[in-house]
This record gives C-alpha cells, structure tokens and sequence, in this order.
C-alpha cells in the first residue's frame, strides 16, 4: 500500500490528545457553524472563524498582513507555532484555515485526520473552557500567492491546457443549479463550468468517519480516472474556494502535487464574469 | 410586550459575542421532542428541505392554540439556537400572532449582520416552514 506523500502534516485524534500541553503547538478549531466551538472543543484548542476573522469584511479577499498579525497575536499563537487545525464536515474548514493561513505566510500546519467528527465519535473529553493564552508577537514572514489563482491566471491555466479540478457537486458542474443544493445561492448569473475542468466532488476524497482516504484510493480517484499526473499545474476550484481548499490539501499533501493552487473566486466569480468562457454538457 | 418581542430587545443591543451567548442559550434550552413523535424522525415530510443541517418541526395547532416541537442535532447549534427561539416566541400563541410576526426577523435579531448571509439561507428557511405550517394548519382548524 502506497504512503501520503506528505504524511508527517497529518496528526492523529490519538497524537492531538498526546500533544494537548504541548508548549510548541496551538490546536486551532475551525467550522462552518460559527457556535459550534463553544459548545465544547478539544482542551487548549483555540477557535478562528473563516467568515469573520480570515475573510476581509470589506473588499472580497482575505484579511491583510497587519489584520492576520494581530488576529495572530490575539489568538496566542507565535511565528514558531505548529498549529494543528481540526473542524466540522470531515475537516472542510479546517483545510480552508490551513490553505489561508499558508497563503499568509504561515506553513507549519497540520491537520488531525478525522476532524471534530472523529474526536467526538471516539468520546473523547470536550471542554467548554477558553484557553487562555498569552499574546504573541506575530510577524508575517511574507504572503504566499504561489497557492492560490486568480482569475487571469485561469485564463493562462485554461490557454496551456492544464488540468483543472470543479469540485462542486454534479448538479453544479452540469449548470442546474449555480449553488450547493441545501446552501445559499449567492447569485450567479451563468451555470456550469471551466471548459476542460473535471468533476471530482470534494467529499469523494473523505470516509464516512471523516478521515482521508488511502493513498492508494486517492490515486484512483486523481490520478487513474482523472488522469492527472506527476508534475501537472493543477487548478481547484469550487464555489466560493472553501470546498477546494479540502482538494488543495489532499492534491499536495498527501498525492504530492508540487503545483496546485486554489482559485478562491471560483464560480461565484467565474459564473458572472463577462465573456469568461463556460461548458455545459 | 409578547415574547418574541421580548427575544428582539433581548438582541438589540447585543454584541458579537454576546449575540453569539444568547444563541448558544437559546440552543442548548430547546425542549426534546416527546417520546411519541419519536418515530417521527424517519418521516422525511417533518425535515424542512432548504435546511442543510437535519431539522425535523412538528406543529400542532389545538384550541387556536399553536405547539411547536423541533429536533436538531447538536453539532448544528447555531440552527438550534433560531429553532429555540421560535419555539419560545410560538409554542403556546395564537396562529394570528405568529402570522403578524415580522418577515425580517433574522435581520430583526441582528443575526443577518453578525453571523454574515452565507449562513441565513437555511435559518431562514426554517423561520418560513414554521409560518407556513402554522398558516396551512390553522385554515384546517
């Protein structure tokens, strides 16, 4: 059986509740429902919310270098911290945290497979307690855009044909609906997709249990039937960036795809872009 | 002043973080459901669709008086704090009253502009299916 290429990023429900006392790492919850944190958490775990404190409130883009430093200082969490993320629905959001926090610099990150789901599942203690943590002198050591595409650069990606990835569910990639069946519909003039761009929803990369799957199954998924290979510039998106940042994590961390990036505007962008082009089937 | 009256000043003037408190309240006071709506659960007529989250409504309407009952799981606790609320501001008034509740009452309660749009789709689906069901319901009185 074939080993994650990057193994080492991704921690254990069993490591986390060894490491919880840990000086040099900062557990980081991370979940689409904004009250779930305080229902209970992992003791020591610290709470970011993607919406309100990673997302610029303003203009559509994430919060800026002097923002992510004080966000950073308040959370108690230094530049030499190892942060471990860990969320809701098999670690979606705690792969967006992981993705924005690498675009703003800060790359020791790991993820604890399984997410909140699996610590619950096993019974393992929750606290509602909030850890208190001393502030932190926190320095952007430089933003990393090298993950994460812009618009243009599909256009480029789309002119060099390379692969892209629509991690949506079929019904979006088809063009029925423009949103997540269930979600909000945030107003997309045009349904459908990137011309060229595979469907793989993001979840097909998950079990049941909300761990990832093997190695050897991702490989089937990504490689096999989607036909990526070694060495390929690959582009992710989704609607808003958030379900493709779990793609981001699985394509470079555990395949090891050395060029992936998230293209955050996604479709809510594309889908209203003027003359950008659009496939249906 | 009626309840859901009290529940908007109650709002007003909170906070982010107290907004958040006062919902974690509100979800962690929801009533269980009644033993024999137990078996309920399996009828996929009682979920209301649009929500993402499972959230099963049970509404009654006995003697102009409305019951309401709702089961939420507890990993969804900001769409079980909204369910609390209108079980709070409903079970036990009249369907007139609920009927002349505001349309805006998301926006009412400050949630809309604290907790960010993306996540009013379905706590505003929920707020409609309990209107709509107290409504139907009441004609058939």
């Amino acid at each position: 059986m074939a080993e994650y290429s990057n193994p080492e990023v991704l921690v254990s429900t069993d490591w986390v509740a060894e490491h919880i006392d840990d000086p040099g790492i900062v557990i980081v919850e991370s979940n689409e429902d904004i009250l779930l944190y305080e229902t209970g958490h992992i003791q020591n775990a610290v709470k970011v919310d993607w919406q309100n404190e990673l997302q610029d409130q303003l203009v559509r883009d994430y919060v800026n270098k002097d923002d992510f430093e004080r966000l950073m200082s308040e959370k108690g969490i230094s530049n030499d911290h190892t942060v471990v993320f860990y969320g809701d629905r098999s670690n979606w959001w705690a792969c967006y945290a992981m993705w924005t926090f690498n675009v703003l610099g800060h790359e020791k990150c790991l993820i604890m497979n399984g997410g909140r789901q699996k610590w619950v599942d096993e019974e393992r203690p929750l606290t509602k307690d909030v850890a208190e943590r001393a502030k932190t002198e926190y320095k952007v050591p430089g933003i990393n855009e090298s993950i994460r595409a812009f618009r243009d650069d599909v256009i480029t990606h789309l002119e060099g044909n390379n692969p892209l990835i629509d991690v949506r569910s079929p019904k979006e990639f088809t063009g029925e609906l423009t949103h997540m069946e269930a979600y909000p519909q945030e107003g997309c003039l045009r349904g459908g997709h990137v011309p060229t761009a595979k469907n793989v929803p993001w979840a097909r990369a998950a079990n049941e249990d909300g761990t990832f799957k093997s190695a050897d199954e991702l490989a089937a998924i990504y490689k096999e039937e989607v036909g990526l290979k070694d060495g390929d510039d690959v582009i992710a998106y989704c609607r808003i960036g958030e379900r493709s940042s779990h793609t981001w994590f699985v394509l470079s961390y555990l395949l090891g795809f050395q060029n992936v990036r998230n293209y955050d505007g996604s479709w809510t962008e594309w889908g209203n872009l003027v003359r950008a082009p659009i496939e249906k089937p | 002043m009626n309840k859901l009256e009290e529940i908007i000043d109650q709002f007003k003037d909170a906070d982010f973080q107290e907004t958040l408190e006062l919902l974690l309240d509100y979800a962690e006071d929801l009533p269980g459901i009644p033993d024999h709506f137990e078996g309920e659960l399996e009828n996929e007529a009682n979920r209301v669709p649009e929500c993402e989250t499972p959230v099963y409504l049970f509404v009654d309407i006995n003697n102009n008086i409305v019951n309401i009952f709702a089961d939420v799981p507890p990993e969804s606790p900001t769409v079980k704090g909204l369910v609390s609320i209108l079980v709070t501001a409903f079970d036990g008034v009249s369907p007139e009253e609920v009927d002349s509740a505001p349309m805006d009452l998301l926006s009412k309660l400050g949630l809309a502009q604290k907790l960010g749009t993306r996540r009013m789709y379905g706590l505003g689906a929920v707020y409609n299916r309990i209107r709509k069901e107290v409504k139907n319901k009441a004609i058939l009185q």
